[in-house]
């Protein structure tokens, strides 16, 4: 398991690796991000966890986001596009004659 | 590969302003038609006829159609109730589009929509196959994290899961419990910020933070599993992975480090 706590940088791994996603995902804070980037310059066990998540989550961005879409889907959402646009157009006509004030 | 490659050319084209100060105007009790208000973005709008609404739909919103699908299929899980759902979105969407502010960010509002219309309507009609424990088996698992082992195997592992085919990635993030799959879809696949998928799902930052840490940590769980499932993994591996799911472990794992209890 994890040995060494403390590296040179005085950051305690445990507190690297809570911040580890919030860095990958590049919402951590500028002062936080500094202190996470010299630990991981320094620690190679915390930086090979880092590879690791950052794997996963390009993983996941590659092969989850790409499906074949249906040929016939566009068209129906046409049609029901238009459906709505005609019923919408109705409503319209009907709620508000132009000039009406609010 | 190619098929990644399109993905984030598309991405590329649609992302447009995904990151910023944006408000959503969705404040669907009041219905209020934006068109008369008079700001001078919306000015332009009131000259804007209802034909011409309904081509700017078409041209800036159609264009979404494939990303939301794969949005919807990850959400669903299924093709048909995908195209559905879909289909709903689109009609959801055309029906306030009124509502929506030409600048401020069109797919994170598409998004939402489209959450919602899942949440609300094709949710309930779906059962989710809940793994036992899955929502609670977290708490080793972030214990897990907070601590590191051999560098030399997880650089290994790194590269194991890369090797993964398409369709086992797609099944591991198939398996998460719903609100921690969508979160980790919106935020890895949409590259949505934080605060956008908080908006998007309606749940504060701090939740979105922590359905993605707990969604990642067992989605890496999974890889691991299919990953040594696959030989991609030496299985003594596996059986330390084992013995976690299982529970076994919940009171021996300092000790386990040998791993071979879980063999069978």
């Amino acid at each position: 398991m994890s040995g060494a706590q403390d590296k040179d940088d005085g950051t305690p791994c445990s507190e690297v690796l809570e911040k580890l996603y919030t860095y990958i995902d590049g919402e951590l804070e500028k002062g936080n991000v500094d202190q996470v980037r010299k630990h991981l310059d320094e620690c190679s066990p915390c930086l090979a966890e880092y590879g690791l998540e950052e794997a996963v989550k390009k993983l996941v961005a590659k092969h989850c986001g790409c499906d074949p879409v249906p040929s016939d889907l566009k068209d129906k959402v046409l049609d029901r596009l238009a459906r709505a646009r005609t019923e919408q157009h109705a409503r319209e006509a009907r709620a508000e004659p132009p000039g009406t004030p609010a | 590969m190619s098929t990644a490659g399109s993905c984030l050319e598309r991405d590329a084209d649609l992302q447009g302003s995904a990151v910023g100060a944006y408000r959503w105007d969705d404040t669907d009790a009041t219905a209020r038609t934006s068109a008369r208000r008079p700001t001078g973005l919306e000015q332009g709008q009131e000259q804007e006829t209802a034909e011409e609404r309904d081509e700017r739909f078409e041209r800036d919103v159609l264009p979404f159609l494939d990303q939301l699908y794969s949005a919807a299929l990850r959400m669903t899980r299924n093709p048909a109730d995908a195209e559905d759902l879909v289909q709903e979105t689109f009609a959801k969407a055309f029906g306030s589009f009124h509502q929506f502010k030409p600048g401020t960010n069109l797919k994170a509002w598409l998004y939402r929509i489209l959450t919602n219309t899942f949440i609300n309507s094709y949710r309930k009609k779906q059962r989710e196959p809940k793994r036992a424990g899955t929502e609670e088996v977290e708490d080793w698992q972030l214990a897990q994290a907070a601590s590191h082992s051999g560098t030399g195997l997880k650089s290994a592992e790194a590269v194991a899961l890369e090797h993964l085919p398409d369709s086992d990635v797609k099944q591991a993030l198939q398996e998460l419990p719903e609100d921690f799959r969508i979160a980790v879809y919106l935020a890895d696949v949409e590259g949505f910020a934080y605060k956008e998928v908080a908006e998007i799902m309606g749940t504060p930052i701090g939740t979105v933070m922590s359905r993605l840490h707990r969604g990642r940590r067992q989605l890496r769980t999974l890889l691991e599993e299919y990953a040594i499932e696959r030989g991609f993994l030496p299985a003594t591996r596996a059986a330390a992975a084992e013995a976690v799911t299982s529970g076994a472990a919940a009171n021996g794992w300092g000790q386990a480090t040998g791993a071979d209890q879980g063999d069978r």
